[in-house]
């Protein structure tokens, strides 16, 4: 609820297991997979929120391509990468192509999960804040109507009390008649 | 993101309101643009009219049940707006359960039936839990029916979870309140389960008939009928009239009235509050 689903592309076994019992134990949704080609057809049948990707693997694609990809076809997916070294020229070019964040292995994993939990907090609140515009646009639309509302109707009561105002008084008439004048006066608006 | 061209926020709009019935007006293209562009890319599409016609095609409904997740607004928060609370605490309640201990035998549970019925991800609902736990600590005297319901499946399953992110706790909550009746879980606040257990969540669109749920005494109908077009709202709370008791009380969002709306309502005031009784 709430929580993240991210898929974890990793050709070292050991690693992408650890990742992913890791990553399960905090809440996250984890899916794994261990080469680039395979982590493009699975994020074209369902949304992750995440892609945690090495950045150097066998194959067609390795996780610049992950990253390249996932960027072109689906921006809204985050892309963390993880290498055993990182030099600033691909630190550069990774974050220019859209990455949200690297880290170098051996993981941290508190580390991780800090990111992690800074990514989740971030799309709760992107969410809220564009739930909270509308709602307010439509609220505040709201409450202009009834304010709207109401005055029509008090200028309405006004008016009427004045007429009942002067039935009441009116001179030369029997005081019967004056009632039932202001009465009627009256009757539509007590419905 | 793929820009939204007049004729499809014609298109939108109008299957927008078909499966909800929230109006959208040609002010609102940035909405539908950025509540849908998951989706459109999510399904590889084109255009959001590709959408609309692979929503339309899937008989399944998943992808409409998507679009209607995306599309609502589910603003909310816990206590909102305050005095509704104070005005089920210390008028609703109370009056309620006299009438309703004069009429039913000595020493057999008085039954309360509230809905909340668009109760988004569920604040509304737990925040009326905690009164009546706070107000009726012996409830086995009392047979208390709490039920919850909103057109959206994603927000009906976070109510039901009673799962809350920190910023959701931090709006209404007190520190009390929060470490009373929640406890902590990862990163998130969780209703403890003798809260939860007080309250049934279900899915229902408010443009369908709903008066298969039976009679309730009190009903929160708060800040969803401001998304209708005048008629539905006519329409709807002409229904939610069908559905009162006719002693029971109809509280509704505090920029709304009914006023023009619903001759069959009458409006009572106590203190600051407004609530609605049949007449
Ligand atoms: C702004 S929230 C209000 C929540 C709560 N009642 C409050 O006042 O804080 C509006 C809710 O209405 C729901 N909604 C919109 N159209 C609906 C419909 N046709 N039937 C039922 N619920 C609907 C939305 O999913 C959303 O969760």
């Amino acid at each position: 609820m709430g929580t993240l689903k991210i898929l974890i592309v990793e050709d070292d076994p050991v690693t992408l297991s650890l990742l992913a019992k890791r990553l399960r134990k905090e809440g996250f949704e984890v899916e794994t997979t261990h080469d680039g080609d395979d982590a493009l057809r699975r994020i074209a049948g369902e949304p992750f929120d995440v892609v945690l990707t090495d950045l150097l693997m066998p194959g067609e694609t390795d996780g610049m391509g992950v990253l390249e990809n996932i960027k072109r076809l689906y921006p809204h997916t985050e892309v963390i990468l993880l290498t055993g070294y990182i030099s600033v020229e691909s630190a550069v070019e990774a974050m220019k192509k859209g990455a949200t964040d690297f880290l170098t292995k051996p993981i941290n994993f508190d580390e991780l999960i800090i990111r992690l939990n800074k990514i989740d907090d971030m799309r709760a609140l992107i969410k809220a804040a564009t739930d909270l515009r509308n709602a307010m646009e439509v609220t505040e639309k709201s409450a202009a109507d009834t304010i709207q509302e109401l005055e029509i109707m008090l200028s309405e009561f006004r008016s009427a009390f004045s007429e009942v105002r002067d039935a009441l008084t009116e001179p030369h008439t029997h005081s019967q008649d004056r009632i039932d004048k202001a009465l009627n006066i009256l009757q539509p608006l007590v419905n | 993101m793929i820009k939204i061209n007049p004729d499809e926020i014609k298109i939108i709009s109008q299957y927008i309101y078909q499966i909800t019935g929230i109006a959208l007006d040609e002010k609102k293209a940035y909405l539908i643009e950025t509540r849908l562009s998951g989706l459109i890319d999510e399904h590889g599409c084109k255009s959001y009219l590709e959408l609309y016609h692979k929503a339309k095609q899937d008989a399944g409904r998943t992808l409409e049940r998507k679009i209607i997740n995306a599309m609502t607004t589910n603003e909310t928060l816990f206590f909102r707006d305050h005095s509704p609370f104070e005005l089920f605490r210390h008028k609703l309640l109370p009056e309620l359960i006299d009438k309703r201990t004069s009429k039913s035998f000595p020493n057999s549970p008085i039954t309360l039936r509230i809905w909340s019925s668009a109760c988004s991800t569920g604040q509304e609902v737990y925040s009326l839990a905690i009164v009546l736990r706070e107000l009726l600590p012996n409830q086995t005297k009392y047979n208390v029916k709490l039920l919850g319901t909103d057109i959206s499946d994603k927000a009906i399953a976070q109510a039901s979870y009673g799962q809350y992110n920190k910023f959701e706790i931090e709006r209404g909550l007190d520190r009390d309140k929060l470490e009373r009746y929640f406890h902590p879980n990862g990163s998130h606040w969780k209703i403890k389960d003798d809260i939860r257990a007080m309250a049934l969540f279900k899915k229902l669109n408010l443009m369908e008939p709903f008066n298969s749920l039976g009679k309730f005494d009190i009903i929160f109908c708060r800040n969803v009928a401001i998304y209708f077009t005048l008629e539905d709202r006519k329409k709807l709370f002409n229904r939610i009239a069908d559905v009162l008791e006719p002693d029971g009380y109809l509280v509704i969002g505090s920029t709304e009235s009914l006023t023009g709306i619903c001759p069959r309502f009458e409006p009572q005031r106590h203190l600051r509050s407004i609530f609605y009784q049949l007449k």
